[in-house]
This record gives C-alpha cells, sequence and structure tokens, in this order.
C-alpha cells in the first residue's frame, strides 16, 4: 500500500501515458470530506508559462498517482473549470479540513488536521490525515472515520485513539485493521 | 541484424548515386505507437534534416544509405521541429511507469536493422521489451506498468 500526502502531490508534473508529454503540474487537491475522497486536482502551467491553469483534472479522469508524476491518458482529460461537474470545478472553500480540531466522540482531541493522507496507484482515495498533536509532533489517523464534519472540527470514533500513528508506513499497516475493527471491510 | 541507438549515433549518411557523405546520424525518431523507428534525423537545430525510414536503401554497419540527395528533407511539423531541436531524443530520457513512477533513465534502444522494429530498451541496466512502450514524448518514455514489477 503506497502511500502519500497532499503536499507531497502539489507540484508532481501531469504526463500523458499516450504522448509522454508533462502537459500540466499539480497546483492543489480538490478533496471532498463527507465523501473521503479527492475529486480531482487544480493545476498549474508548465514551462515558460508557468502561472495558474485554467483547467482542472477530474479524479474520474486520472489514470494513476505515482511518486513521480499524476498519469491521464492524454491532453484531453484536462478540463476548463466551467466545463467541469460542479465539485471539481467550482469546490467549496469551506469544506477545507485542514486546521480543524479532530475531536473523539469520547471528547478527546486527537490533534489538528496537517495534510491529508492518500492511496496511490488509483485515482486516490484518502485513507487518512496527517496531524498535529495536541503535545506537539507528528502523527497519523486512518479514515474512514470521521462521523461528522463541521469546518470546525471533525468527530471521529473512540477507537482512532488506539490507532494513531507515527509514520505513513504505520499508518499503511494500520489501515486494514482500523476498517475491520469499524465492521467496514 | 540487431542495431543500437547508441552505436549508430554520429554513422554516416551516403548517397547511393553520387557516393557522397550527406551528414551523419544525430539520433532516430520513434514511432511509440508502432514501436518502431520512423525517421533518422541528420545533423541538428536549424540545420537538421529528415529521412523516413521507408526511403533508406540501407540502415547498415558503417553507412546509413539512402538513394540519393533527395531524401532528405526539412521537418513537417511540431513533432518533427521538436526532435529536430533534440527535445524528443531518447537516449538519457526518464522512463515513467504507466503508474506514475519512475524508472530510471533510457541507455539505449535496440532496434532491427532491416525492419526499423524496435526490439529492448535498456532502462538503467535493465532490458525491457520494447512491447511495452505506450507513449514517448518529450518528458518521457511510458512504459507498460507489468514492467514496473520487473526492475
Amino acid at each position: 500500500m503506497l502511500l502519500m500526502t497532499a503536499s507531497q502531490i502539489r507540484g508532481l508534473p501531469v504526463v500523458t501515458v499516450e504522448g509522454g508529454e508533462d502537459v500540466a503540474e499539480v497546483r492543489d487537491v480538490i478533496y471532498s470530506p463527507e465523501e473521503g475522497r479527492l475529486v480531482g486536482v487544480t493545476l498549474n502551467k508548465r514551462g515558460f508559462l508557468a502561472g495558474r491553469s485554467r483547467d482542472v483534472l477530474p479524479a474520474n479522469a486520472i489514470h494513476a498517482i505515482g511518486q513521480d508524476a499524476v498519469m491521464v491518458l492524454n491532453d484531453s482529460k484536462l478540463v476548463a473549470h466551467e466545463d467541469a461537474p460542479e465539485d471539481v470545478g467550482h469546490p467549496a472553500t469551506e469544506r477545507n479540513v485542514l486546521e480543524n480540531d479532530v475531536l473523539t466522540e469520547g471528547g478527546a482531541s486527537l490533534g489538528k488536521v496537517a495534510d491529508l493522507v492518500l492511496l496511490v496507484g488509483s485515482s486516490g482515495e484518502v485513507v487518512g490525515y496527517q496531524i498535529d498533536k495536541p503535545g506537539g509532533g507528528q502523527g497519523y489517523i486512518p479514515l474512514p472515520a470521521q462521523l461528522s464534519v463541521s469546518g470546525d472540527a471533525l468527530v471521529v470514533p473512540n477507537i482512532t485513539e488506539e490507532f494513531v500513528q507515527d509514520d505513513l508506513v504505520g499508518l499503511g499497516a494500520a489501515v486494514d485493521e482500523f476498517r475491520t475493527r469499524l465492521g467496514l471491510t | 541484424m540487431s542495431e543500437s541507438f547508441q552505436s549508430s549515433a554520429g554513422r554516416k549518411v551516403v548517397s547511393r548515386s553520387s557516393a557522397k557523405e550527406l551528414g551523419s546520424v544525430s539520433h532516430l525518431l520513434v514511432d511509440a505507437r508502432q514501436r518502431r523507428v520512423a525517421t533518422v534525423i541528420i545533423g541538428r537545430g536549424k540545420k537538421a534534416q529528415l529521412v523516413d525510414w521507408a526511403q533508406l536503401s540501407g540502415f547498415g554497419p558503417d553507412a546509413v544509405m539512402v538513394a540519393d540527395e533527395s531524401a532528405l528533407r526539412s521537418p513537417s511539423d511540431d513533432r518533427e521541429r521538436a526532435a529536430a531541436a533534440g527535445k524528443l531524443e531518447l537516449l538519457g530520457k526518464r522512463a515513467l511507469s504507466e503508474r506514475g513512477n519512475e524508472l530510471g533513465e533510457l541507455a539505449d534502444v535496440t532496434f532491427d536493422a532491416d525492419t526499423g522494429v524496435l526490439e529492448d530498451l535498456l532502462i538503467g541496466a535493465r532490458r525491457v521489451p520494447a512491447r511495452s512502450v505506450l507513449g514517448s514524448g518529450s518528458y518521457a518514455v511510458v512504459v507498460d506498468e507489468s514492467q514496473e514489477d520487473s526492475i
């Protein structure tokens, strides 16, 4: 299971499988906290024309996300943001979970959301969050765990506390067990 | 007979009718879809000239033979202009898997000197069959994901 944080995906080139060309680069990921998935990415232009691109890449148009590139079949997969599905073209900014407090149902704070953790290889399922722990330092918690999300905080099951990991490798191992315990698999 | 991109670089191009040397091979442009050598690029930059594979009378070990000077032409589209500028040269190009992981640099490519059909890619020190090539451009050569596991 190869996991990457959203910040590792930012800046990756978008490369066509059929053409071998770098047609854009990832500006940011668009995330749906309710669905726990990547809905698409916004883009920057490459090369001399560097700067924000008007095009976006919906998640279902992504061929694969790897460590070194986001792959698309060809450049027709990039769509102008006004032509993109609503959740990709005009993502709601209040759904941003970064800086949100992660609270257990029992009322303990596990920390604040620092980054998203995605399962790569496919089109980007979000399987966890990187958190800044209350006592300092960073940790990782598995998803799907949140019961509700408000824009200020998200509430997760009490057992999430047992699954706080120190690194991405640990999180990779924890995701399956966590989901089994929640009866999700 | 098997030939390689690396060993054919610099080979002289000779006119069969005049026996004159018309230039030397800079590099080879491939058709990634058909997995074969499409065009021989002679010289570089603004002075670069192209010969289509079908126009060759022989891709020999010591010289590349063409009927006469009229076989040489200028780049005719954006892809050929990019090739003339050296942007599509395969040697040294990064190889990316279809899954978006870098596999290494392309060190050499072998092909059949009679047909121009590509045989193997040498990525780093490992040999990958040319049938795994999915696309080739200025940024990367993209290869089938099943090849990633063998590297």
